[in-house]
């Protein structure tokens, strides 16, 4: 097995056989990242938990076919995204609807430009966020406006921007079309970015 | 559509911008307005940061949390009780 250390092959096989104490020596030290990929596609406790033991049953089930060609955790949190991207199929979506989320943020005059330019302050995100990125209020401040986000946006916003995923890709999984996704994609992020106000500018929202 | 568009249709295209998805004629409209434009400049480096920032902000925890402790218990609980003759 290219991809695992000869530690961790030693548990795959004897857990590969229902040795739940290999089992639980080999998903524990990934348990944090499994959970937190599962969590921030369906937001919510209980759901999380429910597909966080979906994953593990399908991954215990599929360790005789996993090859090693790639890292036991990534192979892992691949089936832990997927699980959670099936849970969130299946349940009752009521917060779905297309609400009207700004797509940009103003004030901005008649024509559409900025008032008083000059008076407006200058987004610094890059500098002045990462500074701030340690603090667990950042934290705390970035989930509350995940989990304010429609569910159909919030999933475009994690697939895109915290998983990587192409565009198409995620139009393909999601089955809307990339137009689509580039919208949801932006009023996420236009909502994420007026919520970071507060830090990046030291202003309120 | 006018080639220099306004704020607002600029901050409303920029994720579609970013991706080249516009027609070139708009990307160059775009393109000259964030020129002279700080403010929207501004806007679109906050947008680009925005993934790097969530990224770190959200990484998972060193310590899983106890929800996910117990959805490994209950795991091997279930494997124990197949494994039983």
């Amino acid at each position: 097995m290219m991809g695992t250390s000869s530690t961790e092959t030693e548990l795959i096989q004897r857990a590969a056989t229902g040795d739940s104490d290999a089992f639980g020596a080999l998903v524990q030290p990934h348990l944090a990242l499994f959970h937190n990929g599962i969590h921030r596609i369906l937001g919510n406790v209980a759901d999380t938990q429910d597909a966080l033991q979906d994953a593990l049953m399908s991954i215990h089930r599929d360790l005789p076919r996993f090859e090693g060609r790639s890292r036991f955790s990534s192979w892992g949190y691949k089936v832990c995204l997927n699980a959670a991207l099936m849970a969130r199929r299946s349940r009752v979506r009521i917060h779905d609807m297309e609400r009207a989320e700004p797509l940009a943020l103003g004030p901005f005059d008649e024509r559409g430009h900025h008032q008083e330019p000059d008076h407006l302050p200058e987004w610094q995100v890059e500098a002045q966020a990462h500074h701030l990125v340690e603090k667990q209020e950042m934290r705390e401040c970035l989930t509350r406006a995940l989990d304010e986000l429609p569910d159909n946006h919030r999933i475009v916003f994690v697939l895109k921007d915290l998983e990587d995923w192409e565009t198409e890709d995620i139009a393909r999984h999601l089955q809307i079309t990339a137009g689509t996704v580039r919208q949801r994609l932006h009023r996420s992020r236009v909502l994420l970015q007026a919520r970071l106000r507060t830090y990046v500018l030291g202003g309120r929202p | 559509m006018k080639f220099l568009p306004s704020c607002h249709e600029v901050q409303t295209e920029l994720t579609e911008y970013a991706e080249g998805a516009p027609p070139i004629t708009r990307r160059a409209g775009i393109w000259v307005h964030l020129l002279f434009c700080r403010v929207c400049a501004g806007f679109l480096r906050g947008l680009r940061a925005l993934p790097g920032v969530a990224k770190h902000s959200l990484a998972p925890p060193e310590v899983p949390p106890e929800a996910a402790t117990r959805a490994l218990a209950d795991v091997q609980a279930a494997l124990l009780k197949q494994k039983a003759p």
